[in-house]
């Protein structure tokens, strides 16, 4: 069982988050068990979907997402050895999926994804009419989608500003300065 | 209302972040600015939220049947391939695995696939620049990492390989049927997914030649070095020399002489010992063989099959009885085929072995 334990720190190293370990299933799931693959995707599939749905901020294409990352889980499989825990190595792989399809979106529309214009930070991307009151989920979905994807790592996940840094490819101090502002657009949203 | 000017210093203020001068400056600021003390209560009641976000949410509907039906995908596309000389098959595990293979190919074929290093620990180099994101790899790059770093390499979309400490790689080439890296020294441990033979990795002792797997290898400062493949097979190659590893052995080289004989991860060292004198000294003592029989266990097949290969007269005889008593000849396979080198009955009995449907040179 002490393969499996994470090794992260911050939310994602108590182990009350954890789904319970599947040691066997994923033994199983690993060698090419369709069957046991299913448990491993039951077991964790709130929260993969619940980082898909709050980085990408539609509910459509976080349901597709989800799917895309246990796909990619179960191509990866051989290539888990066990030194991290299971849920924290499917985590990255979801984050991974999400943020590479936020990057193929940017390509598609340049100025949704900017990497340092801070001027796309002003103003929520949704139109949210004034005066309406919004709970913290719809206020995460209606972020820009980098100061999204910063403040979910970072507040939500427990993600270290290094490391978000080198998931977007932008420098430390950019990914504090997001959040920073996703943090003050949120308050401002939730007032 | 909105005070962007005091932006950042607002967040490190309502985090307990911001120390002396600038601390004060903010305090100066904040008593005259109603703006900056709404919004440093709106922020002071985020974490609270934050923290009460459930972890896990189920998603609307049922997702399963989705993943489900791109795993059966995987596998039909497999049963309809052409049948290839490797028996996947045979390997449950391995049946969806090449399945896999199958479907990341047709991926490989939608669009260029282009290689790039990532940083994983420390700060890797691409022909002496840090690489400090992930960053795109041409042929003909270098990829060093020092004592303290180590880098993932993107093999297009055929897999990937991490590049351990101490290590020197090259893209060599990158086109339809021929991924290469060169490794000059130190560690690389590579997952592909794509169809066999399509990734190689050159040392200074012999080529690796994927089969569809999971394997280490390593290279020492003189150009030798071990193979160890925990997934599938590899091919280590040099010149007419070929040794086919499996899952669960491992197989040395030496700059000069190519690939040894490939053995078992747990095989005995007095096997071990007296292979490297079978591999590697140029006149084996006498008895060298006799040796190796001695120490070798059932599970030492791959070996001792291996061995029929590379010994003659006398000795090969030894060999086939020895694994003859342990895994029979298959039907239609005689001795006096065996003896006499005959290449069918060679590759017959590595299938009914397990070793997989391979022919050795
Ligand atoms: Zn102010």
């Amino acid at each position: 069982m002490a393969a499996f334990e994470s090794t992260l720190p911050g939310p994602l190293g108590s182990a009350a988050d954890h789904p319970p370990a599947l040691p066997a299933a994923l033994a199983r799931a690993r060698a090419g068990d369709p069957q046991a693959f299913r448990a491993v995707y039951d077991a964790h599939v709130g929260r993969v979907h619940a980082v898909c749905l709050r980085l990408a901020g539609d509910a459509r294409r976080a349901e597709e997402l989800t799917q895309r990352a246990f796909v990619a889980a179960w191509q990866r499989l051989p290539s888990f050895r066990g030194e991290s825990a299971f849920g924290s190595w499917l985590h990255r792989l979801a984050v991974n999926t999400v943020l590479q399809d936020l990057r193929a979106e940017s390509r598609r529309h340049r100025r949704v994804f900017p990497t340092d214009d801070l001027a796309a930070f002003e103003a929520p991307v949704s139109a949210v009419p004034p005066g309406t009151r919004l709970d913290l989920e719809q206020a995460i979905a209606a972020l820009p989608p980098q100061a999204r994807a910063v403040f979910v790592l970072h507040d939500v996940e427990g993600w270290p500003h290094a490391d978000i840094a080198r998931e977007l490819g932008v420098a430390v101090g950019t990914a504090k300065a997001q959040l920073h502002r996703a943090r003050h657009l949120l308050q401002e949203t939730l007032r | 209302m909105n005070c962007h000017r005091w932006l950042d210093a607002r967040a490190a203020y309502a985090d307990g972040t911001l120390a002396g001068a600038a601390r004060a400056d903010f305090e100066t600021h904040l008593v005259g600015c109603a703006a900056c003390r709404a919004d440093l209560a709106g922020l002071r009641a985020l974490p609270d939220l934050t923290r009460a976000l459930p972890r896990a949410v189920a998603p609307a509907r049922d997702l399963w049947a989705g993943i489900a039906s791109q795993l059966e995908a995987q596998r039909a596309d497999l049963a309809d391939s052409p049948a290839i000389d490797w028996p996947w098959r045979r390997f449950a595990p391995w049946a969806l695995a090449a399945g896999i293979v199958v479907l990341s190919s047709v991926a490989a074929r939608r669009a260029d696939p282009a290689w790039s290093v990532a940083p994983l620990q420390g700060v890797p180099e691409v022909d002496r620049a840090a690489v400090v994101a992930p960053a795109g790899f041409r042929p003909g790059q270098w990829l060093a990492t020092d004592a303290s770093s180590r880098a993932r390499i993107a093999v297009g979309r055929i897999g990937e390989a991490e590049l351990g400490p101490g290590s020197r790689v090259r893209l060599r080439g990158v086109s339809g049927r021929n991924h290469r890296l060169e490794l000059a020294r130190g560690s690389l441990r590579a997952v592909i997914w794509a169809p066999p033979r399509l990734f190689f990795v050159d040392t200074p002792a012999a080529t690796a030649v994927d089969l569809g797997c999971a394997y280490t290898l390593e290279v020492d400062d003189r150009g030798d070095g071990e193979l160890a493949v925990t997934l599938g097979y590899v091919a280590l190659a040099e010149g007419d020399r070929e040794s086919l590893v499996p899952a669960g052995a491992r197989c040395r080289m030496r700059r000069g002489h190519g690939p040894g004989t490939p053995f078992a991860d747990d095989a005995p060292a007095a096997l071990r010992a007296a292979l490297a004198e079978f591999d590697f000294v140029a006149v084996p003592p006498n008895g060298t063989v006799g040796r190796i029989l001695a120490a070798a266990r059932p599970a030492d097949a791959v070996t001792l099959w291996h061995l029929l290969g590379r010994t003659a007269g006398a000795e090969r005889a030894a060999v086939c009885d020895a694994l003859a008593r342990t895994h029979p000849l298959p039907p239609g396979s005689t001795r006096d085929g065996i003896l006499a080198g005959d290449i069918e009955p060679r590759r017959a009995w590595a299938e009914s072995i397990g070793l997989g449907n391979f022919s050795s040179r």
